[in-house]
């Protein structure tokens, strides 16, 4: 009987083996596709990416499309034959990855496997400013350049770090540009309050964005951050509606901030305008229905934004890349579902890289790092500029938010239209709430 | 039966197996992975003093792993102490918060002391996410200035690594020292019948807290070591439960209340997680695998690797402890 139950057991184990194999040998992280061969008239040689992607864990949803993105910038880049470099070499590209499960405990460990026995060329960051912090230290150390995307936090790069380039707007202007918008809107708007989550995130992004309220001359009415898992924001919505405030800025993610635009809505709070992180730009959003109607909230890119290789000529500065439709046609063809900003980011990580290398002109990592560092450039993604000053070295300066706001079209649906900046705005903005 | 000196010295060996590696090969991927490990056998090994020797299972063994990893950080980046003695600060925080929670807590018994543990664990985070001396929800962030002045991050991850080795090598011993004395001894009675042990005259609550102060020191050293390399320290990341519940894990497959048995047992349930992560193969299922072994382990030697090896091998008793 004993001996049956070990049979089965292993059995049972040795199927689940067999399946993965079967499962795991098509995954485009396998073996690489491109072998360095010897064409007759041109060297090709084939740099390896690394990263670390969060395949489990709390952060694999925005992990996983940053990683498509990434993933789909190589295929394109090999398809097109490559960068090719003046003395005739051909530069292809390979991806090597590994699962980090959205923790920090095996990060370090990780990128130092990806550096030393996949002899990662350059490295892509992990996703969010926790696990990229660790990673850094790594890059550091062997001197590597590291470009990193989904890590907003501005504290990384204020440490010193010379071969970290970030992609993403930094955390202190995610909601800048909402304060710029509201006054020119309404200039006899002055009570402002900001309600967020008690995250890393959220609370440095309303920090910086207090700061920059006052400096224009807002009377900042409340200041209170919530708990992660709040469901309850009726006293929340009471000290708004007791404090006067005619603004609400703030949320956290997706859960709690949908959460609260729908109480907001059926409390029918009497503001202006309601302004939050993370979940405003995600399509499921829409779910809220007219709770969903007018609210506004930051993206690092969305599928509407224009910029164009014009938009580049009028800043003077080169453009690179695919245009925005070229991108999503590709990236809906390839796996069939919309890009969201983490899947944009993921793709730009791998254009500025290429960028870098072809304005170096070499494959070396310092030359790309000196090539990064006088990057200034327009993509599909946005204007990409890093800071090259000591105190913030690889702090990107260039790119800037977009902000949307849920409209209605014709049909009286629901669509996310982009209402800030002006330049890139495919509609006017609601202005007050219709409360 | 008189105990054999390798019940010593094969823990001890063991480590330094898996510690002198990396200095042997002077290899940066050979030291991260021992690190790892060395971190992994640490905790059990510390971990198993309360539960193991004592009976007590505390899901709350990573508050002081937190702790002391935020109190070193703040002494470190924030006031400029030097490196081993903020590490020694954050061992000091975490016994001094274990020997004032556990004259409380440790009157309960069973569920409800695993219970509080998990309470200690959210309250110690909801703290710290009010506390701003510690950077709030935003937490702390190293500058770079403080690695240079160690030699830059080469060396301060070499460095952390001898300090994490001499660590674990400490709390190898001091678990040995405490499961041979007669300390442990009243450990071990107490774990067997409180109330009898009680009734012998063992002072208990004084046993008790002694012990959680111990197991809570080494966390701490643990804690500030490794969030002083990963240059950044946020709430989040300090006092994830998953790793008390993996601590756990370690100590019961390798053999709790024994001493070289959480130090296999950290070692073989790590090298396994780093196998299955990193192996071409199996990465994309990697945790249904990690899974299904645990389940087998677990099924077939529920008293661990060391407690089925002394009850199959008699022979083992006199060197295995």
């Amino acid at each position: 009987m004993k001996r049956l139950l070990w049979l089965s057991v292993l059995l049972v184990f040795g199927m689940g083996v067999l399946v993965g194999c079967k499962k795991a040998t098509p995954a485009p992280t396998e073996a690489p596709k491109e072998q360095p061969t010897e064409a007759p008239q041109a060297k090709e040689i084939v740099l390896t990416i690394g990263f670390t992607e969060s395949k489990t864990g709390r952060l694999n949803v925005s992990s996983g499309r940053q990683a498509k993105g990434l993933r789909l910038w190589i295929k394109h880049i090999n398809e097109a034959g490559g960068i090719k470099l003046s003395d005739g070499t051909v530069v292809k590209f390979q991806e090597a990855s590994y699962d980090d499960e959205s923790s920090k405990d095996r990060v370090q460990e990780l990128y130092t496997k990806l550096i030393t026995e996949d002899n990662a060329d350059f490295l892509i960051s992990p996703y969010s400013s926790g696990l990229t912090a660790a990673a850094a230290v790594i890059a550091e150390q062997y001197e590597k350049v590291m470009i990193t995307t989904g890590a907003a936090s501005d504290s990384i790069y204020k440490q010193g770090y010379m071969y970290v380039f970030q992609i993403y707007t930094p955390a202190s202007r995610y909601l800048t540009g909402a304060i710029d918008m509201l006054k020119e809107t309404d200039p006899n708007l002055k009570k402002v309050a900001f309600v967020y989550e008690q995250a890393k995130f959220s609370t440095a992004v309303v920090e910086a964005a207090k700061a920059y309220a006052e400096e224009q001359g807002y009377e900042v009415v409340l200041f209170e951050g919530y708990p992660s898992d709040t469901t309850d924001f009726g006293p929340f919505i009471n000290k708004i509606v007791e404090s006067g405030a005619e603004a609400v800025l703030g949320g956290g993610h997706f859960q709690d901030g949908s959460t609260f635009a729908r109480q907001l809505y059926e409390k029918q709070a009497p503001v202006k305008a309601v302004v939050l992180l993370v979940a405003p730009p995600e399509p499921d959003f829409a779910e809220l229905g007219e709770a969903a109607f007018g609210i506004i909230g930051p993206s690092q890119w969305e599928p509407q934004v224009q910029y164009t290789p014009d938009g580049a000529k009028e800043l003077g500065i080169d453009w690179y890349g695919p245009s925005n439709e070229e991108f999503i046609k590709a990236y809906e063809a390839e796996y069939n579902e919309e890009p969201s900003y983490h899947s944009a980011g993921g793709y730009a990580a791998g254009i500025i890289l290429e960028y870098a290398i072809k304005k170096a002109d070499s494959v070396d990592p310092q030359k790309v790092k000196e090539a990064l560092e006088a990057t200034d450039v327009l993509t599909f993604f946005g204007r990409i500029k890093f800071d090259t000053s000591e105190e913030a070295h690889g702090l990107q300066i260039g790119h800037e938010m977009v902000y949307i706001q849920w409209q209605k079209d014709d049909q009286g649906n629901l669509v996310k239209q982009v209402v800030w900046p002006k330049e890139g705005a495919t509609a006017e903005l609601i202005y007050p709430l219709p409360r | 039966m008189k105990r054999s000196l390798w019940t010593l010295i094969l823990p001890v060996l063991v480590v330094l197996a898996v510690g002198l590696y990396p200095l042997l090969t002077q290899q940066d991927v050979h030291r991260e992975t021992s690190f790892t490990l060395l971190r992994a056998v640490a905790l059990a090994a510390s971990l198993n003093i309360i539960l193991g020797f004592t009976g007590y299972v505390s899901f709350g063994h990573v508050v002081f792993y937190g702790l002391g990893g935020y109190v070193a950080f703040y002494l470190v980046a924030q006031k400029g102490w030097p490196f081993w003695s903020a590490v020694l600060m954050g061992g000091l925080a975490a016994a001094l918060l274990a020997f004032l929670i556990g004259a409380g807590i440790l009157r309960l018994r069973g569920a409800y002391f695993a219970l509080v543990t998990i309470g200690v664990n959210e309250a110690m985070k909801a703290f710290i996410y009010n506390f701003q001396p510690f950077g709030g929800p935003v937490g702390l962030t190293m500058n770079f200035a403080v690695y240079r002045a160690y030699g830059g991050p080469r060396a301060v991850l070499w460095m952390t690594y001898h300090w994490l080795f001499i660590v674990t090598l400490i709390v190898v011993v001091v678990s040995y020292w405490i499961r041979a004395s007669k300390f442990g001894l009243g450990l071990l009675s107490i774990r067997e019948d409180e109330d009898a042990a009680e009734v012998m005259g063992v002072r208990t609550s004084w046993f008790k807290t002694w012990a959680f102060t111990l197991s809570a020191f080494f966390p701490g050293l643990v804690g500030a070591i490794f969030f002083f390399r990963n240059a950044s320290i946020e709430p989040h990341d300090a006092f994830p439960l998953h790793v008390s519940i993996e601590s756990i894990v370690m100590v019961m497959l390798g053999g709790q209340g024994t001493v070289i048995g959480p130090i296999l047992g950290g070692i073989g349930y790590q090298w396994m997680r780093v196998f299955l992560l990193t192996n071409r193969l199996l990465k994309n299922i990697q945790l249904a695998v990690a899974g299904a072994l645990l389940l087998i382990i677990v099924l077939f030697i529920p008293a661990g690797l060391v407690g089925w090896l002394r009850r199959r091998l008699p022979a083992t008793r006199r060197v295995l402890l």
